[in-house]
């Protein structure tokens, strides 16, 4: 199985709070199930990926079997089963921003950092991949990092936005909420 | 032309609750409320015409005519944010900026329908919004306008704010439902439709954003003002996305009915730089291509599917001149190619196929009988599945070699490339 992690001890791994509250959103639907995607979403944003014991501490929260939460996690392209960069930056490739130069954005980042889509740094900070339609159409080219959205970007910017995440201090969301403030 | 729809939409900050209800925000839903009965919302809903914007133009009163009228147990109202046509950024304008705007319209629409639970499912990159609409709710938690007495009327109304995890497909109303239960997000064949069996086996009516966004107009100033608005079969403003080569990309309200031309020259500035059109995309992706000679087709559905193409969401797309059609069809190919879910062997198989014979011909390795091949997966996968994805996969094949053949053409094995001198 193609998923990365420390076994069935990492469901003990997330502090009581917030097992708590995972187990408080399972009541919020009329089964437990609806919870599933909010609570691998809230897994996500923990660890920035699904490990094994993740995907096992979702199934016994929503008495699914792992199998079967294995199979969900992998329809959908936001949840990742391997490690990506703490800054995972997501170029859409659809029509707008392709008409509006989305390749020289993947050029600058392959310039950059000397990764394409699908690679990570070696150093651990940035990932890349090609997403699809973003919503962001009348601002493109977009580019997003953990669904946080940087549009009209240019190459330029892209570059002054590369050196700010890599030398911010703050943790990786922060990093990138402020990011966005300052463009 | 009054709008009614994106009065906010040049706000840098969202309408807060203060401010909107100071403006008379809720007070259409508190009136129906008070003093209606369901039926009589769903009938001026009829009347008005009303049809959804999330691209299939279904009617929204008779959707909610389909609702059990004494439900024995919980009916429910999904709310479809999963907004992700390749073109089209309308929802998440209403739901940045006018969160309030949605939420009066869900409150209507739940009265409508009889029922207590909405769920509102949007797609997990829309961050932003979900913020902003997580605020909003709180702010009418608080002031009883969600809870278990919804302005004094005992009735109760929750909103439950879902978020998506990245998949086209969950655009498709039984496939939301689908993941919204916590599953893949793969369509359901039907029947049974939703109004009978919909979220977690419950009668269910899935809305559109914008089509909810609509409802608090039509219940304040009636079924008569709507229908002055539009066309005959579709009344209503629009939503109108231009994007791609033009100087002034943007959301447009305009009547259903107006010209591509008067979107793309009037209101988006033209071409970007003054330059010359290759082709537009009348309304997303599964809408396909059209060449420029018809800018001034009526953007209305009617007409639309009669030069076989669709209105779909309204989100105009602008190829420039110095792009290749055959590469504008390869983003499409490809999108469609990674968003099948793969269910039916026609959709999956069709949808990986076209594309590879797309990525051929972009390679300038085109075979004179791909365009037989190309018909042929089109015909062997539209009407064979579950849902309609061919359907959406074949618009811009099909509408891209019906309207620009001599470009994928030049593309065929032995072909000088074009833009490249033939000696080079």
């Amino acid at each position: 199985m193609a998923v990365s992690g420390s076994g069935p001890e990492a469901a003990k791994e997330h502090p009581e709070a917030f097992v708590a509250a995972m187990r408080e959103l399972t009541r919020r639907y009329p089964a437990r199930r609806g919870a599933l995607l909010p609570i691998l979403t809230a897994l996500q944003a923990r660890r920035g990926h699904l490990a094994t014991g993740d995907l096992r501490l979702a199934a016994e929260l929503t008495g699914l079997s792992p199998a079967e939460v294995f199979s969900i996690a992998t329809f959908y392209t936001m949840y990742r089963l391997q490690p990506a960069g703490r800054f995972p930056i997501g170029v859409c490739r659809n029509i707008s921003c392709w008409v509006n130069g989305s390749e020289r954005l993947v050029a600058t980042i392959r310039d950059e950092l000397a990764i394409g889509p699908g690679e990570r740094t070696a150093d651990g900070a940035f990932s890349l991949a090609e997403v699809e339609c973003l919503g962001s159409c009348e601002n493109a080219p977009c580019l997003e990092i953990e669904s946080r959205y940087f549009e009209r970007v240019t190459p330029g910017r892209l570059r002054e936005l590369l050196r700010e995440l890599r030398e911010s201090a703050l943790d990786p969301d922060a990093a990138v909420a402020a990011a966005q403030r300052t463009r | 032309m009054e709008a009614y729809l994106s009065m906010e939409f040049g706000r840098r900050e969202p309408l807060r609750l203060a401010e909107a209800r100071s403006g008379g925000r809720y007070r259409t839903a508190q009136r129906v409320f008070e003093t209606l009965k369901p039926e009589q919302v769903v009938e001026e809903v009829k009347n008005s015409g009303l049809r959804g914007r999330g691209g299939a133009w279904f009617p929204t009163g008779i959707k909610w005519s389909f609702m059990p009228r004494e439900p024995k147990g919980p009916s429910y109202l999904v709310i479809n944010a999963d907004e992700g046509e390749p073109g089209t950024f309308k929802d998440r304008q209403i739901m940045e900026k006018d969160p309030h705007l949605l939420l009066e319209g869900i409150l209507i629409a739940c009265f409508a329908i009889r029922a207590e639970t909405a769920f509102l499912y949007i797609r997990g990159e829309y961050r932003a919004a979900h913020d902003v609409l997580a605020e909003a709710i709180a702010e009418l938690e608080q002031a009883g306008l969600l809870g278990d007495d919804v302005f004094g009327t005992r009735r109760r109304l929750r909103v439950i704010l879902h978020r998506g995890a990245g998949a086209y497909i969950c655009g498709e109303e039984t496939a939301l439902l689908n993941s919204l239960e916590g599953r893949r997000g793969e369509p359901r064949p039907k029947p049974p439709f939703p109004a009978v069996y919909g979220a977690f086996g419950r009668p269910t009516s899935v809305n559109n954003v914008e089509t909810l966004a609509n409802v608090p107009a039509i219940l304040e100033r009636g079924a008569a003002w709507y229908k002055t608005l539009g066309t005959a079969l579709a009344p209503g403003n629009l939503l109108f996305g231009v994007s791609g080569a033009v100087e002034r990309p943007g959301c447009y309200e305009l009547p259903v009915g107006t010209t591509a031309r008067e979107l793309v020259e009037k209101h988006a500035g033209g071409v970007k730089g003054g330059g010359r059109m290759r082709a537009f995309v009348p309304g997303g992706a599964s809408t396909g291509f059209l060449p420029p000679e018809k800018l001034d087709l009526a953007m209305d559905p009617e007409k639309l599917k009669k030069e076989g193409t669709m209105l779909g969401t309204g989100g105009i797309v602008v190829i420039p001149e110095e792009l290749s059609l055959v590469d504008a069809l390869r983003v499409f190919s490809r999108f469609f190619r990674h968003e099948t879910c793969g269910q039916c062997s026609p959709c999956r198989e069709g949808a990986a196929w076209s594309d590879q014979v797309i990525a051929r011909f972009q390679r300038g390795q085109g075979r004179a009988d791909d365009f037989t091949l190309l018909q042929d997966i089109m015909r062997g996968s539209r009407g064979r599945t579950i849902c309609v994805f061919p359907e959406a996969f074949a618009g811009p094949l099909a509408s891209a070699i019906q309207h620009f053949r001599p470009e994928f053409e030049r593309r065929l094995e032995g072909a000088a490339a074009p833009g490249r001198p033939a000696h080079a």
